[in-house]
């Protein structure tokens, strides 16, 4: 019996001993056993769980059946040891009429923006939550949209009011002092904001004091699209469309990893190969991005790292561009391997991709020098944006915003996927817990990931085996009826996790997409509190958002 | 030296002209300063800001109209006069548009004080070094009304730190230009040492000779301290990068810009332009030399030199990351202020023990 299953047996016992009346019962998930809890008391589930080591809370999906909600929680263990990671599932069923589900925010806080999707999108109410309100659309917004019964063609308004400011007011009467605070609409249409990220600030002169980050203005119905296509064709395009900064690759693979676990689909070794060497890339690719634009952050200006960064992260795209045919929404992998075999000719190829790798090592010792160098920039960015990793952990964060705060939880690592396990590569991490270690992280992945890559070539030169970049997949994928997958991959900003319900059609009936960043931003009002606005901008640099992938 | 209509009285071969003659020579005089001021600006505004940017980030810049894209200057021109001139419903027009033009006159007054030599300087005041400090001062002005009367919120930060940086910053730059002026006394021998033409002329003969090579006596070499710490204040002074506050792009979007659009933006980013040429001429004739240099006519080499410091100011805007609010004022008080004075001290000192 294996460590992790002798472990489930003794959870079993303590959780019934416990907490008899909490259990409704227990179920098995594809990914890992769930706990069914009784949805007034699935805090103290989800307490207990939490203090037996299932210290990250990925998710809290909704999902509707025709006689209940369901909202899941999934589970899962970080530590420093490897073999020692774990997954639990916590579902909590909840009434049809008026779905309501007690919060697990006052144990996870990252639980709390969670909730509120869930809330938003599936009406499943979470009692005693602090801040219960829509996250992604607007408040004035009528019904919920990934419910069956939603009507798609009322008509919705949004007025001006909608917007009206909560914490001004707050702020405002609640004492003296606060009087001299000023609000400040940041965004949606700001240049640090990436894109379009709404953030509600409090100002005490310089100092912010309050922020609410408002999102949601880049949502695209993703989940609710790929619940209405089909698992073998349809869906694939749309991951390149949630981290759209050149990370398609590795959302893909978060789709694929998903539904060819749920399915049972198997994928041919070279295939395998192909895919970590397109991840890597585009990792390179999505890292330098974010370098380049942290210093923007900081910068204000188009200064040289930003311009290197970008011009490097070019090299990178047109390899990625040869290999698939597009720059960013590559619809590259396939269920059961990748679309294309490698570009002819081969040799000019992986000479590009050695090229690439030869330069890189003086490349990112002119980075290293034109950051950690340049007194002023360690300045501004040494010891701001603190990050302690146990709040980190509390939120959730994962990918490069966890590791800057020195926690090596790396999905590749850990819940190794496709063919990792076989190639030498280290998890990066930096414990400086500051902007700064943030981006070292990224500088220090964008090495690790060089490495991957030229492991990969080496392979792919060297292959003498038959170059089988699909296995046979059925004509139309129907996972078993009432089965329910979460995996996650690592992508380029953290653990990307997909929940798919099925329902025994060729198409999901609850598609759920974890997004790293939707986390690492919940995370973020923490940081910018009492930090000054310069360097609040500066932690949402590090932080390295894409608003595709937090709004969905 | 002497001032522009000095030099036009002698050319003529007059003594010296009637007062309404005086007057309409010195309107040319500045009329010529300010259009060769105003092409320079034009040119480093619109085109060689990008092309020297774009070198430095290994980028190539405009390059389609024209040779070089050099063509983009009367493009851009065109572009921005033409442009619809949007006043927002609640600013306070008075200030608002008031803004623009006091931000463009103030310096492009202040350059009458600048000796840019071969007879070129309109005017030489006994205390010429004091006026040229007092209009770097007054450029701060502008920047307020312009960031009050915007009712915008990130127009408001950008004065606030406008104001705040200009306060920090006002002492070490006048303190710091202060310590030549013992030198100018000593090395040109008179009894007006803040008098520009004077500056200059102080620092033409050489300082010390190496074999054979003689050393100019710029005040660079006889007050290195001084220099940087004026140069720091000057870009402070006049919010160049790393203290480019009041606009910070990522943070306040465009500072105390945020409201403005075409030829009133043109104004205030002509003002800006010209302040760092005014910057780079009090910079070349405090310690550079003026327009000291061999074989080329002493204007070029002011211009010149000049040219210099803008370039190397657009260096720092590509390579050197904004300081935070908290950093620049406790730089600006607590060291840069102290330093300044130290420095005059020591050289009073040190020419009081020597003299």
């Amino acid at each position: 019996m294996s460590v992790v299953t002798r472990r489930h047996e003794e959870l079993h016992e303590t959780i019934e001993d416990e907490l008899p009346d909490a259990i409704l019962d227990f179920d098995e998930h594809h990914n890992a056993p769930a706990v069914v809890a009784n949805p007034s008391r699935v805090d103290d589930v989800v307490r207990i769980l939490k203090q037996n080591g299932y210290n990250h809370l990925s998710s809290v999906s909704a999902v509707e059946y025709d006689n209940r909600y369901e909202s899941v929680y999934h589970l899962r263990r970080i530590t420093d040891d490897r073999e020692d990671f774990d997954e639990i599932n916590v579902v909590a069923p909840a009434d049809p009429d008026e779905p309501a589900v007690e919060t697990v925010s006052d144990v996870f806080k990252g639980a709390n923006w969670h909730e509120r999707e869930a809330y938003d999108l599936m009406g499943i109410r979470y009692d005693n939550h602090p801040d219960m309100r829509r996250i992604l659309l607007p408040e004035t917004w009528k019904g919920h949209p990934l419910r069956d019964e939603y009507d798609v063609d009322q008509p919705q308004y949004t007025t001006l009011e909608a917007h009206a400011n909560p914490i001004e007011e707050r702020y405002e009467v609640e004492n003296d002092a606060a009087l001299d605070t000023m609000f400040l609409n940041i965004g949606p249409h700001h240049p640090a904001t990436h894109g379009v990220l709404h953030l509600k600030t409090v100002l005490d002169g310089e100092v912010v004091v309050d922020v609410d980050p408002d999102i949601g203005y880049l949502h695209r119905c993703e989940e609710y699209l790929c619940e209405r296509l089909d698992y073998k064709y349809q869906i694939m395009p749309y991951p390149d469309r949630w981290d759209y900064v050149s990370a398609g690759m590795l959302n893909e693979m978060a789709y694929a990893r998903c539904i060819e676990d749920l399915a049972e689909i198997d994928v041919p070794e070279y295939a395998q190969v192909i895919r970590v060497l397109a991840q890597e890339l585009s990792r390179i690719a999505a890292h330098m991005l974010a370098v380049g634009t942290f210093a923007l952050d900081i910068y204000g200006e188009l200064n040289v790292i930003f311009m290197y960064a970008f011009k490097d992260r070019e090299i990178v795209q047109e390899m990625l561009e040869d290999l698939s045919g597009q720059r960013l929404m590559f619809n590259y992998l396939r269920l059961g391997g990748v679309a294309y075999d490698l570009p002819e000719p081969r040799d000019e190829w992986f000479g590009k991709i050695r090229g690439f790798l030869d330069d890189l090592p003086g490349k990112m010792d002119e980075y290293r020098s034109l950051l950690e160098g340049n007194e002023l920039l360690r300045k501004r960015a040494e010891g701001t944006g603190i990050l302690e990793p146990e709040t980190a952990k509390e939120y959730g964060c994962t990918g490069p915003v966890l590791r800057g705060s020195g926690v090596g939880y790396d999905v590749r690592e850990v819940d190794p996927y496709g063919y990792y396990d076989e190639l030498d590569w280290d998890v990066v991490t930096y414990d400086g817990c500051d902007n700064l270690s943030r981006v070292l992280v990224r500088l220090g992945e964008v090495e690790e990931s060089a490495r991957l890559v030229e492991q990969c070539v080496d392979i792919l030169e060297s292959w003498d085996g038959d170059r089988e970049i699909q296995s046979r997949v059925p004509r139309s994928i129907t996972p078993p009826a009432e089965t329910e997958n979460y995996t996650a991959v690592e992508g380029a900003k953290g653990e990307l996790g997909i929940h798919i319900v099925s329902d025994g059609t060729e198409k999901p009936h609850r598609f759920k997409i974890r997004s790293p960043c939707f986390s690492n931003l919940a995370v973020f009002s923490e940081l910018a509190e009492g930090e000054y606005l310069a360097d609040m901008i500066a932690t949402l640099g590090s932080l390295d958002l894409v608003f595709g992938e937090v709004d969905r | 030296m002497v001032t522009f209509n000095d030099a036009v009285a002698d050319l003529l071969g007059v003594d010296g002209f009637s007062p309404l003659v005086e007057f309409i020579v010195g309107i040319v005089g500045a009329s010529i300063v300010v259009s060769v001021m105003l092409t320079i600006i034009g040119i480093s505004a619109v085109w060689l800001k990008r092309k020297w940017n774009a070198r430095l980030g290994d980028r190539i810049a405009v390059n389609r109209i024209g040779p070089a894209g050099l063509m983009v200057m009367p493009a851009d021109a065109l572009k921005l006069f033409s442009k619809e001139v949007v006043v927002p419903e609640d600013v306070d027009r008075i200030g608002y548009k008031l803004a623009p033009m006091l931000a463009a006159a103030t310096v492009l007054a202040a350059f009458a004080f600048i000796p840019f030599g071969s007879g070129l300087q309109i005017a030489d005041p006994e205390t010429g070094l004091i006026f040229a400090l007092a209009f770097a001062s007054l450029s701060a002005v502008p920047v307020v009304m312009a960031g009050y009367s915007s009712k915008n919120k990130y127009s408001f930060l950008g004065f606030e730190r406008e104001v705040a940086q200009a306060i920090a910053y006002e002492i070490p730059l006048v303190v710091s230009a202060l310590a030549v002026v013992p030198l100018v006394a000593v090395f040109a021998d008179t009894s007006a040492p803040l008098r520009m033409s004077n500056v200059v002329t102080a620092q033409q003969g050489p300082l010390l000779g190496v074999t054979g090579l003689p050393i100019p006596n710029w005040f660079i070499f006889a007050q290195p301290v001084a220099a940087v710490l004026f140069f720091v204040s000057i870009l402070a002074e006049f919010s160049r990068n790393p203290f480019d506050l009041p606009e910070a792009g990522s943070e306040l979007v465009a500072g105390y810009l945020t409201e403005y659009g075409g030829v009133n933006f043109v104004l205030l980013f002509l003002a800006e332009f010209a302040a760092i040429y005014f910057g780079g001429a009090l910079f070349t004739a405090l310690f550079l030399g003026g327009g000291s240099g061999p074989v080329l006519p002493a204007v070029v080499w002011f211009l010149g030199k000049t040219f210099v410091f803008y370039l190397v100011v657009q260096w720092f805007r590509a390579t050197i990351p904004r300081v935070r609010i908290d950093q620049l004022l406790e730089f600006g008080w607590k060291y840069l202020l102290e330093l300044t004075f130290l420095n005059l001290l020591l050289t009073a000192g040190i020419l009081w023990v020597v003299l």
